[in-house]
């Protein structure tokens, strides 16, 4: 018996085989049972923040689709583009988008392998902009409705009676469809979801069914609880009887509206004129058994529907939709022979709100006063929309003003991206040909350097005569200044914050102390007060500064903010290279700026690119400030345009809207940075 | 020897230095003559990085005197400029600059400093890659290399300069075992082409196979000097003795 092992050397000779992983592709509801489902606390987790995600979701969706007014958007689009920017001139901010374009397609081409799945993503997308708006447009639009009659429409204890004419515009070879509402005449609960464009008086008789569907249900509410209260099961104090039966006594349910009213029950005539002349187009007699007439209407410019008849008639229309009102004024436009082609003074624009097409024919007038008109202020879409009214409201509407733009802009891309790649092939890389992307690269890379200056330049011009001539910066507005802003606060505090970050490492105390004490002053106050000072104190140290237009001297106030905190996160950079890199660098004879240079601040840079990309959007969106100081930025507009009367309250959609185009630049700029970090010119290449 | 030049390339005299209340070279006297392998070995911390990097002026020295190729380091710039010139080191953590590719780490000295064309330089660099080994990494990154392939491009990037003398800096101590050799053979190959070589290292072999002379460092000074023979074989002083009893 032995208990001692045999120790024997052992050798493999035989290579076992190189095998391919086991498959772990497991199935969706795999996937669900290990990340959502995989212990208690994370089920009551995924529950929770499923039940809070959806109802939020659900509640907001259905706000966005069915009550909220985007037309405030619609109509300020310009303005959140562009501000006042000049009429005109508009061209240069279009050739200006579509160089950027150009510009992002030599970009991809250079340095972007574009995956399969986002490239056929945006296919689909700008397939949809093109295919979307046509569909769109075979929706019908909503209805007006307009009331007609002798008798005045009674709602709680305001009267209203119906207007005799009504003004519209139309272009021509549109038709306008008339009939009695008979659909909406059976009952108060139908007369009550009467959800579209209305006038006062229709509007009136709805809100009339609305109040007396709402008296009925709490009288039948009252008299159920009460029904129920037993003596022997007390479910009501005293007290509360008392109260209800108080409350009962004062309900009274009129009968109902289409009754009292004898909605639709007589006949209405009605004629349609032309706005100018008051010639009669059309007209006739709407039957009470709803049928149609479709009037044909033969040129551009105002319109007026003319109603009469005895009771009260609601009107189905279709064609005639809500108007916004524009006063401006101008100045008069010569010809080249000196002649005047477009005269001087004030006028009123008027656009429709549907399809934001407008007129400056002007609004006829009956007996000396402006014949009322379907206004957009007391015609709102009122109640709740469906999801076709929103489509072609809206959407439609907002695709309509981007599609053009959208075009152009995939054709830049596209030709940036086509041009880049020829150039790398039929051009000969100089020097050792490594890199087959070597010229789009370095023109690429030239790009971030000319681009912001041709941006500039377009927007401010040149002023060589003709060619460019300035712009005024005080018109400049909406997200065109709140990109320049950014843009030059980036390009110019870049160069100023590497300085003051090579300045407070600087074994030199007169400028590492310097550097520091600016550094920490400006971090040590907030923006505000910094634009402020760009604002107010400058013209006190010199009068000649006050001649500054204010949007450069907010640029400047911007540039020596940002410039503070970027210096410290080079220096975060700066500080995070090994002294080894400096070591081997002087020991290979380089000189200090020549070490700075071509070692250190290379990598430093490297290392901070998120940093820096977040300081890039916390400025971007930092410049929402300058709406403090008078500029109108896109934050600035969103001010304006919730001011105007037409739109008053809609204050959700318009911050809704800006924050979306702030998240989009943002994501983007993140998006790229991300490619960086992860491509080999981020910090990934280190040692 | 044959016919070589009999004035010394380094002179160093009474070279002390202090890191703040710590003396860490006392009294350093050497002369290395040119074509001359000088191997330094001791302990941590005795003071023979410290030394070989006073001698481009890594560090700076408090007193005593160092003069290479016939010119005194001072605080005279323009003379540091001149021996940094002169002088190629590799360090032990191979300082490659990461963000340059092998040639670009190759050329980049000799463009700046030199002011030779990319063209020449490149054309070198290629040439240096071949002699350590490796013409095939030239457009990689550093990051992508083995460390002896590191190793060897920071040797080819100090060759680049055409340095009169060499500093090691334990080339070898941050490398596998299995790439201490390629290393090593690089530096023979270099030493038997007349290179005048200072070598920091805790390869005795390399010592015993290449120096021409082995300087012993314990605490700031030299403790022995002697031939490779006279060192491994018959140590005189007790605390090299005790060295290389506890290594050999």
């Amino acid at each position: 018996m032995t208990d001692s092992f045999e120790q024997q050397a052992l050798v493999y000779y035989d290579e076992p085989p190189v095998k391919a992983p086991p498959l772990l592709v497991v199935g969706p509801l795999a996937w669900l049972r290990n990340n959502l489902f995989s212990s208690p606390f994370n089920i009551i987790l995924t529950l929770i923040s499923g039940i809070v995600l959806v109802t939020g979701l659900a509640s907001f969706v259905t706000w966005i689709v069915t009550q909220a007014n985007w037309f405030i958007v619609i109509f300020n689009f310009r303005q959140f583009m562009l501000g006042r920017y000049e009429m005109g001139a508009e061209g240069r901010v279009i050739l200006m988008v579509l160089v950027i374009a150009f510009v992002i397609g030599v970009a991809l081409a250079a340095w972007a392998r574009v995956p399969r799945g986002l490239l056929f993503l945006t296919v689909i997308l700008v397939a949809l902009m093109f295919i979307l708006p046509p569909a769109i447009k075979t929706i019908p639009l909503p209805p007006t409705y307009v009331s007609a009659g002798d008798a005045d429409i009674v709602s709680g204890s305001s009267t209203q009676p119906p207007i005799p004419q009504w003004g519209f515009i139309a272009r021509a070879g549109e038709t306008v469809e008339l009939k009695l509402a008979v659909a909406l005449s059976s009952d108060d609960a139908q007369l009550a979801t009467l959800n579209s464009f209305a006038d006062v008086g229709a509007n009136f008789l709805r809100a009339a069914a609305a109040t007396r569907l709402r008296d009925q249900a709490r009288i039948d509410e009252i008299t159920t609880l009460l029904a129920t209260n037993l003596p022997n099961e007390r479910t009501l104090t005293d007290r509360q009887r008392a109260t209800l039966e108080t409350e009962l006594g004062r309900l009274s349910v009129p009968e109902a509206v289409t009754t009292t009213t004898a909605l639709n029950q007589t006949p209405i005539n009605w004629r349609i004129v032309r706005g100018t002349t008051f010639e009669t187009i059309d007209g006739g007699v709407l039957q009470p058994d709803g049928a149609a007439v479709t009037v044909m209407l033969p040129e551009d410019g105002w319109y007026i529907l003319e109603k009469d008849g005895s009771g009260t008639g609601l009107i189905e229309s279709r064609g005639i939709y809500p108007l916004l009102e524009r006063n401006f004024s101008r100045g008069e436009t010569l010809d080249d022979a000196g002649d005047v082609t477009q005269a001087a003074g004030r006028f009123s624009e008027y656009v429709r709100m549907t399809d934001s097409w407008s007129t400056l024919e002007e609004r006829p007038r009956i007996d000396g006063d402006n014949v009322p008109m379907a206004q957009i202020i007391d015609t709102q879409y009122r109640g709740n929309g469906t999801f076709s009214d929103w489509l072609t409201l809206y959407v439609g509407n907002f695709l309509d003003l981007l599609n053009d733009g959208i075009l152009w802009i995939v054709v830049a891309v596209a030709a940036g991206y086509g041009v880049a790649k020829l150039a790398d092939q039929v051009l000969p890389a100089r020097g050792k040909a490594r890199d087959p992307r070597i010229v789009s690269r370095r023109f690429s890379l030239w790009s971030l350097i000319a681009l912001p200056i041709v941006m500039f330049v377009l927007a401010y011009g040149v002023g060589l005569g003709d060619f460019l001539p300035f712009t005024d910066t005080r018109r400049w507005g909406g997200l065109l200044l709140t990109i320049m802003l950014t843009m030059v606060g980036i390009i110019a505090s870049f160069p100023l914050g590497v300085l003051l970050a090579l300045g407070r490492r600087s074994s030199l105390p007169v400028i590492s102390i310097a550097s520091t004490i600016y550094i920490e002053f400006v971090r040590g106050v907030p923006l505000i007060t910094v634009l402020f000072m760009a604002q107010l104190l400058v013209p006190l140290i010199s009068p000649s500064l006050a001649e500054f237009d204010n949007v450069f001297r907010v640029m400047v106030g911007i540039t020596l903010f940002s410039a503070a905190y970027l210096a410290e996160n080079v220096r975060g950079g700066l500080q995070a290279i090994p002294p080894g890199q400096e070591e081997a660098a002087k020991a290979l004879g380089l000189r200090g700026g020549q070490v700075t240079l071509l070692i250190t601040l290379p990598q430093a840079l490297r290392f901070v690119i998120p940093a820096l990309v977040g300081q890039f959007i916390s400025l971007f969106k930092d410049t929402s400030l300058v709406a403090i100081v008078g500029l109108t930025d896109l934050s600035g507009i969103a001010q304006t345009s919730v001011a105007q009367t037409e739109f008053l309250g809609l204050r959700r959609e318009v911050y809704l809207f800006i924050a979306l185009v702030y998240f989009i630049f943002s994501y983007v700029m993140a998006a790229i940075s991300r490619r960086l970090e992860a491509s080999g010119s981020g910090a990934a290449r280190r040692v | 020897m044959e016919n070589v030049i009999r004035e010394p390339i380094i002179v160093c005299r009474n070279l002390n230095k202090w890191f703040g209340e710590f003396h860490v070279l006392r009294d350093v006297s050497v002369e290395v003559m040119p074509r001359e392998v000088v191997v330094i070995i001791g302990p941590s911390g005795s003071g023979k990085s410290t030394f070989i990097r006073c001698i481009n002026r890594l560090e700076e020295h408090q007193d005593g005197q160092i003069i290479v190729d016939d010119m005194e380091l001072t605080h005279d710039v323009r003379n540091i400029a001149t021996i940094r010139r002169e002088i190629g080191m590799v360090f032990q953590q191979f300082n490659l600059f990461p963000h340059l590719t092998v040639l670009q780490n190759i050329s980049l000295a000799p463009i700046n400093v030199r002011n030779w064309s990319r063209d020449k330089a490149e054309q070198k660099g290629r040439e240096l890659l071949e002699r350590v080994g490796i013409p095939e990494q030239a457009d990689k990154y550093p990051g992508q290399l083995s460390g002896g392939q590191q190793q060897r491009v920071a040797i080819a990037r100090a060759l680049a300069m055409e340095p009169k003398i060499m500093l090691f800096d334990e080339p070898t101590s941050a490398l596998d075992p299995e790439m201490i050799k390629e290393v090593l053979d690089v530096m023979k190959e270099l030493a038997g082409s007349g290179m005048t070589m200072l070598v920091v290292t805790h390869e005795m072999g390399f010592a015993r196979e290449v120096a021409d002379r082995v300087l012993f460092f314990d605490q700031g000074r030299i403790v022995e000097v002697g031939t490779p023979e006279h060192f491994f074989e018959n140590p005189q002083h007790p605390r090299t003795k005790l060295f290389l009893s506890q290594i050999l």
